[in-house]
């Protein structure tokens, strides 16, 4: 450990790293130290580019840039002397002489470095005379990202991220001095699993995500923590809300499950919360067989009913559940304990399973795979044979990765059953055989813990509420405890009998 | 494709080097040697030849003035416009041979005989204004003498 003081204040900092890093490694760059950077990144390799992090340290003539300046023992740093802003200032004019200033329909305006810091460290006008540069305003590098050109300011964050991060090296820069871009070779576009990192990555508006492009403007977003849950890995999003609506997810920086990254495929999943086929209504099979839009209350009741008639007819231990591995700690905690009162151990979680890579993405393609599994919702497969055998006489599902081809295929051998109660979010061919059907909140929209591959327990608020009547998964199942008179409590001693 | 003879110069100098890429800029001078320009396709055989991503072969091509993307003229002719040059009267001799050839900086003359171009310092200033025909350098210019030096290119 070394000591260093910066502004006045003493840190302890390990050795071996730079200033920047050494601050980001305690917590406290931007959060009581603000270093000003744009090309420096602290998942990225060291630039020194951007020029915008210098600082003066005592005994060295000229001024240092922070983030290529390992720290010594003794180092006493001034990051707002005099002339470390009036470099700054300079820093600033000089990345502004060419930058369009086009804020106005520019989708970074709110959350643009360059705004933020030209606001704190640079000059109200510009002196020079010479027109701007004049560049692509769009460029399309793949296809989920645009490119700017004249927005840019070349401080190489997304050509890093393409070489050291996504290991694809789709991105270069061409050219010398004030005509250099960023482009792809013909031929070889922006296309990696990772690609729209690098519209995170951007300090300004020069890389935007077709997908979010002149959607929203970001000051209207209410930013909530969430979990991503495209697969197991657990990745920390920002959940961007505008009125009821989820318009993106971005990454969350946790070093111990996704540093600062989020891989496309998952950022996308955010659209799976407004689709079209979500279940907006409880619906109750009719005497004509027809599955009838419901009250939450009737469909409840129902669906107590049918587990009711089912134990007094061939007493406990024929309710079965099918869990998801998409349902939260607290749903499972609850569906778990609700067998447990109706005496039944027949229960299982169906994780559909994908492809993964080395980085980010998991096999398993739900955020609460392990969780299921902690839970004792286990493989599927002796639930089936059970059911084709006739030991189950009511199933409560939650979810419909059941009918996936890796597991059942098709809702057919539910069909026999006495009654399949449905919880879940999306419409699927599972409500052929449902008996009742209630809808179910996302992970955004009910909050609550999911477990990672790892072990990992994560909590996440509720970010938004859905546009239809709905309540969490958990608080059905407790419904249905209160009708059934039995207690959702995980302690099997404290059970009671279903009268 | 690249021949075996500049494919075997190529591995002359990747065995000069610690780490492959370091021969990239000789290669590449190789290979325009041999096609007189680096078009996309050359590229993309270098970058297979370095295991680079051909972004990255592009990345050096474009940074460097004496790489070029499209076929070029017998001659290769480049007026010095930086400062010395510049204050010397060598962007006046840029525009005066420009309007005399006919073509504009960055182009070729039609009958293929000259490529125009401008760079930056060639370290000559006492000699300024001057330019360079492919790797001869030309001091101390005046407009009569540079218009002989043209106009004797084959």
């Amino acid at each position: 450990m070394v000591h260093i003081r910066v502004d006045g204040t003493a840190y302890e900092v390990r050795e071996g790293l730079t200033l920047l890093q050494a601050l980001d490694d305690l917590g406290v760059l931007m959060k009581g130290v603000d270093i000003p950077h744009y090309c420096w990144h602290p998942k990225l390799s060291i630039d020194g580019s951007c020029r915008m992090c210098q600082v003066e340290v005592e005994g060295m003539p000229k001024l240092q840039i922070a983030c290529g300046t390992p720290v010594r023992d003794g180092m006493i740093i001034h990051t707002r002397s005099e002339r470390a802003l009036a470099a700054r200032e300079g820093v600033m004019e000089l990345l502004l002489v060419n930058h369009p200033l086009d804020c106005p329909i520019c989708d970074q305006a709110g959350e643009c470095k360059l705004q933020d810091y030209a606001f704190e460290y640079g000059q109200a006008h510009s002196r020079t005379r010479e027109p701007r540069r004049a560049l692509k305003k769009r460029v399309e590098l793949g296809s989920t990202i645009i490119l700017d050109q004249e927005r840019c300011i070349l401080c190489r964050r997304c050509v890093r991220f393409c070489r050291e991060v996504s290991a694809t090296n789709e991105l270069a820069v061409t050219q010398r001095g004030d005509r250099s871009t960023i482009e792809t070779f013909p031929g070889k576009p922006l296309e990696n699993d990772y690609s729209m990192n690098v519209a995170d990555l951007c300090p300004v508006g020069a890389l935007t995500t077709r997908d979010f492009r002149f959607k929203t403007r970001v000051w209207s977003l209410e930013e909530v923590p969430g979990i991503c849950t495209g697969c197991s890995r657990g990745c920390n999003v920002h959940v961007g809300v505008v009125d009821h609506e989820v318009r993106r997810y971005t990454p969350r920086r946790n070093d111990e499950v996704n540093g600062t990254w989020l891989c496309d495929q998952g950022r996308m999943t955010y659209r799976e919360i407004g689709a079209p086929d979500r279940i907006t209504e409880p619906a109750v099979r009719g005497n004509s067989g027809q599955l009838v839009g419901a009250t939450l209350d009737r469909a409840i009741g129902r669906a107590v009913e049918l587990i009711r008639e089912a134990v007094q007819k061939e007493g406990p231990g024929v309710v079965a559940a099918l869990a998801s591995a998409h349902a939260t700690n607290e749903d499972l905690a609850a569906l778990r304990g609700l067998l447990r009162a109706l005496g039944s151990e027949t229960h299982a979680a169906p994780v559909l399973t994908g492809s993964s890579d080395a980085l980010l993405v998991r096999p398993e393609k739900a955020a609460n795979a392990e969780g299921a599994r902690v839970a004792g919702f286990g493989e599927p497969g002796l639930l089936f044979d059970k059911i084709r055998g006739g030991g189950v006489r009511v199933l409560i599902v939650l979810g419909h990765d059941v009918i996936h081809e890796q597991f059942l295929g098709t809702p057919e051998p539910l069909a026999a059953l006495d009654g399949v109660i449905l919880l879940d979010t999306h419409r699927s061919r599972l409500e052929q055989v449902a008996d009742v059907v209630i809808p179910g909140r996302h992970l955004a929209e009910k909050g609550g813990s999911v477990t990672n591959h790892a072990g990992l327990v994560q909590a996440v608020p509720a970010a938004l509420e859905p546009t239809f009547e709905a309540i969490a998964e958990a608080q059905v199942l407790a419904r249905f405890a209160d009708a059934l008179d039995v207690s959702l409590t995980d302690e099997p001693e404290r059970k009671r009998e279903v009268d | 494709m690249v021949s075996p003879a500049v494919r075997a110069a190529i591995d002359e100098e990747i065995a000069k080097m610690p780490e492959k890429r370091g021969a990239l800029l000789a290669a590449l001078r190789l290979v325009q040697e041999e096609r007189g320009h680096l078009c996309a396709e050359t590229i993309q055989e270098v970058a297979e030849i370095f295991e680079l991503h051909p972004a990255e072969v592009m990345e050096v091509v474009r940074f460097y003035n004496h790489f070029h993307e499209r076929p070029q003229g017998r001659h290769q002719v480049n007026v010095c416009t930086s400062l010395s040059c510049a204050l010397r009267g060598g962007r006046g001799l840029l525009r005066q041979i420009q309007a005399h050839l006919g073509i504009r900086a960055g182009q070729t003359t039609e009958d293929g005989r000259i490529s125009l171009g401008h760079e930056e310092c060639l370290g000559a200033c006492g000699n300024a204004p001057m330019l360079r025909i492919d790797d001869a350098y030309h001091l101390d210019l005046d407009w009569l003498r540079t218009q002989q030096l043209l106009d004797g290119l084959e």
